[in-house]
């Protein structure tokens, strides 16, 4: 792993990315440091899945930067999502196996083989109950897919974590939990950037969000104080934007 | 430990487990039915010995009592067969519906010949449940069973981005899969099958040319079920393009093309060359009998020194216009084998192209129960049949008289 100036793990700059005529990133600019939870805001069709992709090397972009702990995902595919952790909207594991056998297995696909304890450790660190490790996920709700996603996110120990609209489905415990992992993730270090149109979520975990509208950063918000963000103000912002797009 | 995770998750899905477990008892039973019906082909020839001394020795008292060859050569039928290789239980080939055993006499052959073509017609069609049978038409639909939602499966999960998010090792994870299942699939069909081997005695060459035909066949269609894969279409999509591939390639496109060569290389049936043979033979009864024994001799001059024909029926003058009943038929008979051969030749030169057709054809000719595996036997019966004649016209033109003792003397099909 290593680090892009100034400590930034997810650095995207000026990209632009389209599916033949339709353009879908115009001039993304971001920028995530090492232990920063950076949400990026936006309605249908802003653009949040094509930077997800471009980061994920998925996608080529036609013009810009994009690196993640230093390489570049479009020619560095292998070296850049071996410092990823990905935790898609839907997490889908695997149903057929059990909470235990989806980490061994997904973190073994990912190269990483760690001990019986360590993963016990991980899913007690996401609140996982213990009554449901060694069951398999057929019966899991979404919170505790989730909490399996977290687990093996921790297990990889990567620099960078990308979220896809985590709290997508959640009731409001799970998702104040879910986020509760989160802080620990990005506590442990690692730039965590999440996509997502929930705003209250974000306001909740992000230090910074970021509004996106067709393809670019429109503004941006830091979180400040004790109260972090003006909620009224991020919905204002939103709003606009959204109907805008 | 990823292989083993990956078995856990195949063995887990119902459906995956489903089909192993049926792709493993249809090849247990059609290498079982293989092999008994092997067995009861072997224990009928294995019968006829005994039950042809039988015969022949009570034929022999009644002819001992006159002595005429004729009688010998008329009344004795003298079995031919042709044993089924080891392998045959693998692929019966033409053996369900070409006879395997044929009793002929010195008479006519042609006649003869083709007395069992018409023998278990129904079986023609459907052809034996036998290994090659689930191996060719079968085991494509367990492929596609298996490997038509490889990725699309995990895409429908909504897995795909996931995995496709790990590093690169990840990618392995395709083959292994691709592997775990095709060597599944190959290990219930080619166990049973490799026990069958070993129980029949099949030589080794053999035994491995059929294992790697069966692989051959099964990376045929499990390359042409990812190539499909790779189109990105729905599982049902995949599945249902692969079953229309099935169907076109195992079955129509061999039908269509098997009535291809039918037009382009026109044989008559073997029927019509019986009955051709007869009218000639039948004609003989209508014309004196010198301008038969003129023809006879011309084409068998070792015999022109025989004594002149009795006024009274005689044996010999029987035979010749039956030697000669055959001849006439000889341009016929020689056209049927070419257009048979022929046919054979293009049905061979298809499976080049039509891997159903192919393998088909490679394990009939492995296994010795094709089409020139029934050739060979009918040059075996030929090739007997005029040691037969030859051994009872030494009797015949030469009025020597016959006893029981000449019956010992009779030559015996030779055991191929």
């Amino acid at each position: 792993m290593s680090l892009t100036a100034n400590g930034q793990r997810i650095v995207v700059n000026d990209v632009h990315l389209s599916y033949g005529s339709h353009a879908v990133l115009r001039g993304l600019t971001l920028h995530v440091a090492a232990g920063e939870i950076y949400a990026l805001l936006g309605g249908n069709g802003a653009g949040k899945s094509s930077t997800m992709s471009a980061l994920l090397g998925f996608v080529r972009p036609d013009a810009g930067t994009v690196e993640v702990a230093g390489y570049n995902p479009a020619t560095q595919a292998d070296q850049a999502r071996a410092q990823i952790a990905y935790v898609p909207e839907n997490v889908a594991l695997y149903d057929h196996l059990t909470a235990r056998e989806n980490a061994a297995y997904l973190l073994a696909l990912a190269g990483r083989r760690p001990e019986p304890q360590a993963i016990d450790a991980a899913f007690e660190a996401t609140g996982l109950q213990e009554a449901a490790w060694d069951k398999r996920l057929g019966g899991f709700s979404k919170g505790m897919r989730q909490k399996v996603a977290i687990a093996i996110a921790l297990l990889r120990e990567v620099p960078v974590l990308l979220l896809d609209e985590p709290s997508s489905g959640l009731d409001p415990k799970a998702t104040a939990d879910f986020n509760r992992l989160v802080h620990d993730v990005a506590r442990r270090g690692a730039a965590v950037l999440m996509v997502t149109h929930d705003l209250l979520s974000a306001a909740d975990i992000a230090d910074r969000i970021g509004f996106l509208e067709a393809g670019r950063i429109v503004d941006e918000a830091a979180a400040q104080g004790a109260d972090r963000f003006d909620v009224r103000d991020l919905h204002r912002k939103f709003t606009a934007g959204s109907v805008a797009a | 430990m990823l292989l083993r995770t990956e078995l856990t998750l195949l063995l887990r899905a119902r459906m995956a487990m489903f089909a192993l477990i049926l792709v493993a008892l249809l090849s247990i039973a059609a290498v079982a039915a293989g092999m008994a019906e092997v067995a009861r082909q072997r224990d009928v020839i294995a019968r006829i010995a005994p039950q042809q001394e039988r015969d022949l020795a009570a034929i022999a008292s009644w002819v001992d009592q006159g002595k005429d060859p004729g009688n010998a050569a008329y009344y004795s039928f003298h079995a031919t067969w042709d044993a089924p290789e080891p392998l045959a239980f693998a692929s019966l080939g033409l053996r369900d519906v070409a006879p395997y055993i044929l009793r002929v006499r010195a008479l006519g052959l042609e006649a003869q010949l083709y007395d069992g073509e018409a023998f278990n017609p129904e079986l023609a069609l459907p052809g034996r449940f036998d290994f090659a049978f689930v191996l060719v038409y079968l085991a494509p639909l367990f492929v596609i069973a298996l490997f038509h939602d490889l990725v699309s499966g995990e895409r429908e999960a909504g897995r795909l981005r996931m995995l496709d998010a790990l590093p690169g090792r990840a990618r392995r994870l395709w083959v292994r899969r691709v592997a775990l299942r095709g060597g599944l699939l190959y290990a219930a069909l080619a166990l049973p099958l490799l026990a069958g081997a070993l129980l029949s005695g099949v030589p080794v060459g053999q035994c491995l040319a059929v294992l790697g035909l069966t692989g051959a066949y099964l990376l045929f269609w499990i390359g042409l079920t990812l190539l499909v894969g790779r189109l990105r279409w729905s599982s049902v999509a995949n599945a249902a393009t692969l079953a229309g591939l099935w169907l076109v390639l195992t079955l129509i496109l061999p039908t269509v093309a098997h009535v291809a060569i039918n037009q382009a290389i026109p044989v008559g049936q073997g029927v019509e060359l019986s009955m051709a043979q007869r009218e000639a033979v039948n004609r003989a009864w209508d014309i004196p009998r010198e301008e038969t024994m003129t023809r006879f001799y011309a084409g068998h001059p070792e015999w022109r020194n025989s004594p002149p024909l009795p006024p009274a029926f005689h044996w010999k003058w029987y035979f010749a216009f039956h030697q000669v009943g055959d001849e006439s038929v000889a341009p016929r008979a020689a056209a049927y084998r070419n257009g048979i051969e022929a046919r054979d030749r293009a049905a061979q030169a298809l499976g080049w192209v039509l891997p159903s057709v192919g393998v088909q054809a490679a394990l009939a000719r492995l296994a010795d129960t094709d089409m020139q595996a029934q050739l060979a036997y009918q040059d075996r019966i030929r090739a007997y049949h005029q040691t037969l004649r030859q051994f009872y016209y030494r009797y015949l033109f030469t009025d020597t008289p016959f006893g029981k003792e000449d019956f010992a003397r009779t030559p015996r099909f030779p055991s191929s």
